[in-house]
């Protein structure tokens, strides 16, 4: 099980990679999707059950399919491929990043590791993952429209930033 | 703009600083820079050409990067200490990566170098703002954790802003990149102080409000984007050009203007703190950004542009006259005799 879990941390690692080495979005989004799978399995692995499905069905169901949505709307004719030398180059050098910090990191011990689960909540008799998002609506009510504020101001700012069709400057379309 | 969303964007300009200066939990910290951040990026691309986007694209990524590396070192802290206050940062790294996210946020060197093209992308105003309260909410933080933080890369960062906004400063030709500079460079000397006695840093950023605001308003009345400009508006505006004047020397540190008041007082105070070589250093820096100060204050009073005539100034004119501009720069000018009331107050 222990390498179970390594491997799907080693695969959370490669699809952050694939993102920030993409050579255009629509192939990009191939490393979200591996990412966000295994940041679910991970959260499973942990016990927090409810909100690794949360996430599962806003981010891979919500989110990503209204950016599938907008770039079939939009699409770039000619986008780059994967066979790019961008892509070597741009892999490479995560790679060396992660390579270095890993490495001099180690010996220096920065990072302190330990795994704690959902169930040690000591007197809790509700799940820690099921009564932090209970939290939201008693204890952290502002926190909660603060966040919907945003939300609400996120449809705003990108509503302006793309009205104008291809005057706006940021479609290309 | 929509009208409804100007007011939705400006809401949440506010509703962001007062968030984040008022919050001891480091998520309702990072909240409210988020909305600063989202809030401001349609204000920057408003006017919608290719350089305000690609000011607002920059504006984004930096902005984002450095709020990524504030939860990172939020949350290293919360797993090391097992608490979220802002005042107890007490983990090395996660007080490094928070120095670092200030930094970009701020525009300190070496994370700078987006600084004068994003206001030179966005107007005027927003530039006002870009400059002033778009600072507010990390110098806050800053101020918070401050005696958690390195002295000595804070001390670096801080003589080498001074540096950079000098010394980049004197190939412009475009205002708004020399407010940038200007700007970098007065973020400097608040650095330099803020381990020592932080309610000069504040000082210094009331001031600095004060006299930017004054500089900003009086180009958007003349609308001078750039020093040709600037040297035809005497004769439209000949009163706001020489208050313009005195205005950016105020900037400069000149005595006896307000501007000299943070400078004096951080000296002060760097010196008794054994801090001699840093103080002289610091201030030689500064007098760099007096020579571009005086080339502006040269062009919009002193020098007779080639293509006009001798005239006097036009029997007609269509700048509105502006009441904020004249408080802001009597109060920019003026305050330095009331120094010791100031310093009781801060």
């Amino acid at each position: 099980m222990t390498y179970f879990m390594f491997f799907l941390g080693v695969c959370f690692v490669l699809g952050g990679l694939a993102v920030a080495s993409n050579p255009s979005p629509y192939y990009g989004v191939i490393g979200l999707v591996l990412g966000s799978v295994v940041g679910c399995g991970w959260l499973l692995s942990l016990g927090a059950s409810f909100v690794s499905l949360v996430l599962f069905m806003v981010y891979l169901g919500g989110m990503l399919v209204v950016f599938v949505y907008s770039v079939s709307l939009a699409a770039d004719p000619f986008p780059g491929a994967w066979g790019d030398w961008r892509v070597v180059g741009y892999g490479g050098g995560f790679l060396l990043v992660l390579v270095v910090g890993v490495t001099v990191g180690g010996p220096l011990e920065c990072w302190e590791l330990g795994a704690v689960t959902v169930d040690s909540g000591g007197v809790f008799s509700v799940r820690l993952d099921f009564s932090g998002v209970a939290m939201f609506y008693s204890y952290g009510v502002g926190m909660f429209l603060v966040a919907g504020w945003g939300l609400l101001l996120t449809l705003f700012v990108v509503l302006e930033l793309v009205r104008g069709l291809s005057r706006g400057a940021i479609r290309a379309v | 703009m929509n009208p409804h969303a100007k007011l939705i964007f400006s809401v949440s300009l506010l509703l962001g600083t007062t968030i984040t200066i008022s919050s001891n939990h480091w998520v309702m910290a990072w909240t409210g820079l988020e909305l600063n951040t989202l809030a401001i990026i349609p204000l920057i691309a408003k006017s919608h050409h290719p350089r305000a986007i690609e000011a607002a694209i920059k504006y984004f990524l930096v902005q984002a990067a450095a709020s990524t590396l504030i939860l990172f070192s939020s949350t290293t802290n919360a797993w090391v200490t097992g608490q979220w206050d802002i005042t107890q940062l007490t983990h090395q790294t996660s007080s490094l990566l928070l120095t670092t996210a200030i930094a970009m946020k701020l525009g300190l060197t070496p994370f700078h170098f987006w600084f004068p093209e994003v206001l030179q992308g966005s107007s005027l105003m927003t530039a006002l703002l870009l400059s002033t309260m778009m600072k507010f909410p990390p110098l806050t933080i800053l101020f918070m954790t401050s005696h958690t933080l390195n002295p000595t890369l804070l001390t670096i960062m801080a003589i080498a802003s001074t540096a950079v906004g000098g010394w980049m400063g004197l190939n412009q030709t475009q205002t708004r990149k020399i407010l940038a500079f200007s700007s970098i460079s007065h973020l400097g000397w608040m650095t330099i102080i803020i381990i020592y006695s932080p309610k000069l840093t504040l000082l210094t950023f009331y001031l600095y409000i004060l006299m930017t605001s004054s500089v900003f308003l009086a180009l958007n009345t003349i609308k001078a984007l750039n020093l040709p400009t600037l040297m035809t508006t005497w004769t439209k505006t000949p009163m706001l050009n020489t208050t313009l004047l005195l205005a950016l020397l105020s900037l400069a540190g000149l005595p006896p203007l307000t501007g000299f008041l943070p400078k004096w007082l951080i000296i002060q105070e760097l010196t008794k703190q054994e801090m001699a070589t840093a103080t002289t250093i610091i201030a030689m820096l500064s007098l760099l950004g007096l020579f571009f100060y005086l080339r502006l204050a040269y062009y919009s009073t002193i020098t007779l542009p080639p293509n006009s005539t001798n005239h006097m100034k036009q029997w007609h004119v269509n700048s509105p006259t502006n009441t904020l501009t004249a408080i802001l720069t009597s109060l920019s000018t003026l305050l330095l005799p009331l120094s010791p009331m100031i310093l009781t107050i801060i």
